[in-house]
C-alpha cells in the first residue's frame, strides 16, 4: 500500500482486522458479513486497473521517444529547426509540419473562441429557457461528429466555396496591403491552412463552448441580478460581469480548445494539401504533424523515414502535454474539470 | 440626475449590435451542423442499397459495398469496449473510492485528464511501437487496443464523477452494517450510479466508434474480405479515408454512404445517452 | 417512565476516551456507563461531540484518515476500540441510524433484505417472513405490504426513516445508535419515530444524539449533557431535567444557552 493516510485505508483495516478467533467464543456467535475475505482483491483489482492509465500515459513517452531515437540521433536538436523533408536522400527535419501545426491551430482559435464564445453568451443569457437544452445538445452534437466527416466535407463543401468565392475575393481586397497582404497571397487552391484552421475553428467550438458555460455557471445569480438591476444592458452583463468574473475558466476552455486543435487529425489531412514548406501565405498549402502522419506512415519505407515520423509523433505530444497541463492548472485554479 | 441621452443611445446600439453577433455565431454553428447532414443525406442516402450491407468493399469500377468494413469496425469497436468498461470503471471506483485523496490517485487523474484530451493518433503510434512492430504486422487486435485506450478515460472521468455524487451518508449507512467496503461499492455505489456510468460508456462508444487516426497504424486496411482479427481488417472509418481520397467516383460514392451510416449511429448514440442519463435522473 | 432498577447491565462502557480529529481534541476524558436494554440520550449544543461519541461506538471514524480514538471503550467487556477488533462483526452487533434518512436505491423488500444477506443465507420463504417481521416492529408493514418490489426512495421522509430503522434491526444488533433520527422529520413523523424507540428499548441498549430536549425527555431513561467535548452531567433523565446537579446542564436544560 504506497498511501498510508487516505480514504482507502478503512478498507484495508477491516480486512487485515478479519480474523474470527479473535471473537471471544463466549460471545453469541456473530457471523463476519459474507465476502469480507473478497476486500483485498477488490482493492487490488481497482489499484491495478488505476495504475494502468499511470503505464499508458508512461508508455506513450517511453515509445515514442525509443522509437524516434534513431531520427534525434542521426539529425540531433536541429531536427525540430530543420525545414527539409526528403524521403528520396533521407533528411529530415521537422519544422514545415510544426510550424503548420502552430499556424492552423491560431487560426482554430483566432476563429473558434470569438465564435464558441458568442454561442456560450447567447445560451447563457439570450435563449429562451425552452430552446436552451434543446441548443445546448445541438452544439454538443459538434463534438460528437467524427473527424473523418469533416474533412470529408471540408474537401468536397467548403474546399470549392474557398476557391471559386472567399479566397478569390479575400485575394482582391486583403492581398495588395502592406504586411497583412503576405498572408493572402497565391493562387486560390481552396485547400490549405485557412480551409483547415476554419474546419478546426469549428470542431473546437463545442469544447470551449460547454466549458465555458461551465464557468458562466459559476457567477452567483445575486451578481448579475444586481448588474441587471442597476440597468446594465445584456452585453454589458456580458462583458463587465461575466467575462471578468470567469476569466481564468474562459482561458482555460480556449486553452483546451488548443490543445484539441493540435492534434486533430483527419479533418486537417483532407484539406491542407500536405506540402512540406513554409510559406507565408494562409492560402497556402502546407502540413501538420499529425497529417504528415496520417498521409505518409503507411508508405513509409525505410528506419530513418518511419523513426522521423515517429519523432514527429513525439513533439505534437510534448506540445500538447504542456498545453493541457496548463488547462488543467487553469481549469483547476477555476474549481473545474476538464471535460469529456 | 439627468441621464444623457446620446450615452444611452450609444450603448443601446453597442448592446444591439453584440446581441446581434451572438445570434450569429449561433447560427453560424448550427448552420455548419445541418450543412454537414444535408450533405451527408443528400449524397448518401440514393446510393444506400442492400448491396452496401451484403457486398464487401469492391475494386474501382465494379459493383460492391461495405459489408467486411462494417463487420471490421463493430469487432474492433466490440473488444475495444469488452476491455475498457471493466477497466475504466474500476480505476474509476479505485479514483472515486479508495484513492480520493492519496498521491497515487492524485497522480492517476493527472494522467487521465492528459489522456482524455491527448491527440488520438498518438495513441494510434503507441501502439504501433508496442504491439504491431513487435509481432511484425498490423491487426485487428492492435486497433482493438488502441480503441480501448481511446475509450478508458472517458469510462474513468465519468464512473469517478457519477460515484462522487453518491452521498457520504449513503456509504456510511451500508458500512454501519458491517458491509465490506467492496460489497458497498458494488450493491449500492454501482447501483447509485448506475445511469450515469452507462451514459459514460455509450459516449465512449460513440468517441471511438468514429476514430480513424489510431486505426492507421494498427489494423490497418485489407483489400481482401477477412474478418480475424489477427490480420490487418478493414474498417468503415479507414475505408471511407482510402475511398474519399480516391479519384474514382465509385468509391466516393460509397464513402459518403459509409459517412452517413457512421454519423447516424454516432450521433444516435450520443443523443441516446443523453436521453438515457436525463431519464434515470 | 425511568426504570432504573439496580441490577441494570452495563452493555457499553466508555473509559477515559479521548478522540481526535487530525491534532484538534473533540471528545475530552469521557467516562460513561451505558445500561443495557434502556435508552441514553445524548445532549448539548451543537458542536459539543455528542455525534461524535456515537460514531466511535461502531468505529465509523475508520472510514476517516486522521480521526482517531484513544482510551477504552467496552462492549460487554471487550475494547472496541484496539485494532484486534473485527469491525464487520462489531457494526453486525451495534445498529446505527442516521439523521438523514439514507434508503438503499433497490426495492423496499431488498432494503431489508440487503443488510441481513450479508450474514445470512435464508430461503425466500423465511426471507419474506423475516421482511414482514421487521417492518412490522418499525410498523410499517400496513403502508409498504402492497409495494414492496417498488423503490425505496418511493417512500415518505418519515416511512423511509422506520425503514432504516427496520433495515437496522433486521440484523438483530444488540446495540442501536441513533443520530438525531427524528430531525429531518414533520411532527408526525416524529412522533411515530419515537413510538418506535419507546418499542426499541425492551430489547436493545439505545443510544441516541438528539437536539430537541423534549424528545429526550419524552423516550430516554439516561441523559448525558455534553459540552465542548466534556461531560458535564450524566444521570437519570428524571434528575438530570427536575434537578440538574451542574449549573450549565441547567442553563441548557432551561434554554439559558445552547
Amino acid at each position: 500500500m504506497e498511501e498510508t493516510a487516505p480514504a482507502g485505508t478503512m478498507a484495508s483495516r477491516n480486512s487485515n482486522a478479519f480474523d474470527q478467533a479473535k471473537v471471544p467464543a463466549a460471545q453469541r456467535p456473530r457471523l463476519v458479513a459474507f465476502g469480507s475475505g473478497f476486500e483485498p482483491v477488490f482493492g487490488l483489482a481497482s489499484r491495478a486497473a488505476a495504475l494502468l492509465v499511470v503505464l499508458v500515459m508512461a508508455g506513450i513517452f517511453a515509445t515514442l521517444c525509443y522509437q524516434s531515437f534513431p531520427a534525434f540521433k542521426t539529425f540531433g536538436l536541429p531536427f525540430i529547426f530543420n525545414s527539409s523533408w526528403n524521403p528520396v536522400t533521407d533528411k529530415f527535419g521537422a519544422l514545415p509540419a510544426v510550424t503548420g501545426t502552430l499556424i492552423t491551430s491560431i487560426v482554430a482559435v483566432v476563429c473558434g473562441a470569438p465564435l464558441a464564445l458568442g454561442v456560450a453568451f447567447y445560451l447563457n443569457e439570450l435563449c429562451p429557457f425552452r430552446l436552451r437544452s434543446i441548443l445546448t445538445t445541438t452544439i454538443e452534437l459538434l463534438a460528437a461528429i467524427p473527424s473523418i466527416i469533416y474533412g470529408m466535407w471540408g474537401l468536397f463543401v467548403l474546399v470549392p466555396i474557398m476557391s471559386k468565392i472567399i479566397q478569390p475575393a479575400v485575394i482582391n481586397a486583403l492581398g495588395p496591403l502592406p504586411l497583412i497582404g503576405a498572408f493572402f497571397q497565391g493562387p486560390p487552391f481552396g485547400i490549405g491552412m485557412l480551409t483547415a484552421g476554419l474546419i478546426l475553428s469549428i470542431m473546437i467550438l463545442p469544447f470551449i463552448a460547454s466549458v465555458s458555460l461551465q464557468a458562466f455557471a459559476t457567477v452567483p445569480v445575486a451578481l448579475r441580478e444586481a448588474a441587471y438591476g442597476t440597468g446594465a444592458s445584456v452585453w454589458e452583463v456580458c462583458y463587465r460581469i461575466i467575462l471578468p468574473y470567469t476569466k481564468t475558466g474562459i482561458i482555460g476552455a480556449i486553452m483546451l480548445g488548443l490543445g484539441r486543435a493540435l492534434g486533430e487529425t483527419m479533418a486537417v489531412t483532407f484539406v491542407i494539401g500536405n506540402a512540406h514548406r513554409i510559406q507565408m501565405s494562409l492560402f497556402a498549402p502546407g502540413t501538420t504533424i499529425s497529417a504528415t502522419l496520417a498521409n505518409e506512415f503507411t508508405e513509409a519505407f525505410g528506419k530513418m523515414y518511419l523513426s522521423s515520423l515517429l519523432a514527429l509523433g513525439l513533439i505534437l505530444f510534448a506540445i500538447t502535454f504542456v498545453v493541457l497541463v496548463i488547462t488543467r492548472i487553469l481549469l483547476h485554479s477555476a474549481n473545474r474539470k476538464i471535460p469529456v | 440626475m439627468k441621464l444623457d441621452p446620446g450615452i444611452l443611445r450609444k450603448r443601446r446600439l453597442m448592446n444591439r449590435f453584440m446581441i446581434g453577433l451572438f445570434h450569429l455565431a449561433m447560427i453560424v454553428s448550427i448552420g455548419v451542423l445541418a450543412a454537414i447532414l444535408i450533405k451527408l443525406v443528400a449524397d448518401g442516402v440514393h446510393s444506400l442499397a442492400p448491396s452496401v450491407f451484403t457486398m464487401s468493399t469492391p475494386a474501382p469500377g465494379s459493383k460492391g459495398g461495405l459489408f467486411n468494413a462494417i463487420v471490421g469496425s463493430v469487432l474492433v469497436v466490440f473488444f475495444a469496449i469488452l476491455f475498457a468498461v471493466p477497466i475504466g470503471v474500476l480505476a474509476g471506483t479505485y479514483l472515486a473510492e479508495y484513492g480520493r485523496d492519496s498521491r497515487f490517485g492524485h497522480v492517476v487523474r493527472f494522467c487521465n485528464d492528459i489522456l482524455l484530451s491527448a491527440p488520438s493518433i498518438i495513441t494510434g503510434l503507441f501502439i504501433y511501437g508496442l504491439v504491431v512492430l513487435p509481432v511484425g504486422h498490423f491487426s485487428g487486435w492492435a486497433g482493438a487496443l488502441a480503441l480501448c485506450f481511446i475509450a478508458l478515460p472517458v469510462i474513468i472521468r465519468t464512473t469517478e464523477d457519477m460515484l462522487r455524487l453518491v452521498p457520504d451518508t449513503l456509504r456510511e449507512a451500508t458500512i454501519a452494517l458491517g458491509c465490506p467496503y467492496w460489497k458497498m461499492i458494488v450493491s449500492i455505489g454501482w447501483r447509485a450510479a448506475r445511469p450515469g456510468i452507462v451514459t459514460g460508456i455509450i459516449l465512449a462508444l460513440a468517441r471511438i466508434s468514429g476514430e480513424t487516426a489510431p486505426l492507421l497504424f494498427t489494423s490497418l486496411n485489407n483489400q481482401f474480405t477477412s474478418f480475424s482479427m489477427n490480420a490487418p481488417l478493414s474498417t468503415l472509418p479507414i475505408v471511407i479515408f482510402q475511398f474519399a481520397m480516391s479519384p474514382y467516383r465509385d468509391w466516393q460514392q460509397l464513402a459518403w454512404v459509409g459517412s452517413l451510416l457512421i454519423t447516424v449511429t454516432v450521433l444516435a448514440l450520443s443523443i441516446f445517452a443523453r436521453l438515457f442519463s436525463r431519464r434515470k435522473t | 417512565m425511568n426504570d432504573n432498577s439496580p441490577e441494570t447491565k452495563i452493555k457499553v462502557s466508555v473509559k477515559q476516551l479521548n478522540f481526535f480529529y487530525n491534532d484538534t481534541l473533540a471528545l475530552k476524558d469521557i467516562s460513561l456507563d451505558f445500561p443495557d436494554r434502556s435508552v441514553t440520550a445524548l445532549i448539548g449544543p451543537s458542536g459539543c461531540g455528542k455525534s461524535t461519541l456515537l460514531r466511535v461506538l461502531n468505529r465509523m471514524y475508520d472510514l476517516y484518515p486522521g480521526q482517531r480514538a484513544e482510551g477504552r471503550v467496552e462492549v460487554d467487556g471487550e475494547n472496541i476500540i484496539s485494532p484486534g477488533v473485527t469491525v464487520s462483526a462489531l457494526r453486525a452487533k451495534i445498529g446505527m441510524v442516521f439523521q438523514r434518512p439514507t434508503p438503499f436505491p433497490m426495492s423496499i423488500y431488498d432494503n431489508i433484505a440487503f443488510p441481513v444477506r450479508l450474514y445470512r443465507r435464508l430461503p425466500r420463504q423465511q426471507m419474506d417472513e423475516l421482511v414482514e417481521e421487521v417492518l412490522s416492529k418499525a410498523a410499517l408493514w400496513n403502508e409498504v405490504k402492497d409495494k414492496l418490489n417498488r423503490s425505496g426512495l418511493s417512500l415518505s421522509g418519515g416511512q423511509q426513516q422506520r425503514l432504516c430503522i427496520a433495515r437496522t434491526i433486521a440484523i438483530k444488533p444488540e446495540i442501536v445508535l441513533l443520530d438525531e433520527p427524528a430531525s429531518a422529520l414533520d411532527p408526525i413523523s416524529m412522533g411515530q419515530i419515537d413510538e418506535l424507540i419507546e418499542e426499541l428499548r425492551h430489547e436493545y441498549c439505545v443510544i441516541m444524539v438528539t437536539h430537541n430536549l423534549q424528545q429526550a425527555s419524552r423516550v430516554s431513561d439516561y441523559t448525558a449533557f455534553l459540552y465542548l467535548g466534556e461531560l458535564i452531567e450524566f444521570d437519570t433523565t428524571n434528575a438530570i431535567f427536575t434537578s440538574p446537579k451542574i449549573k450549565r446542564t441547567e442553563d441548557y436544560i432551561t434554554g439559558r444557552f445552547g
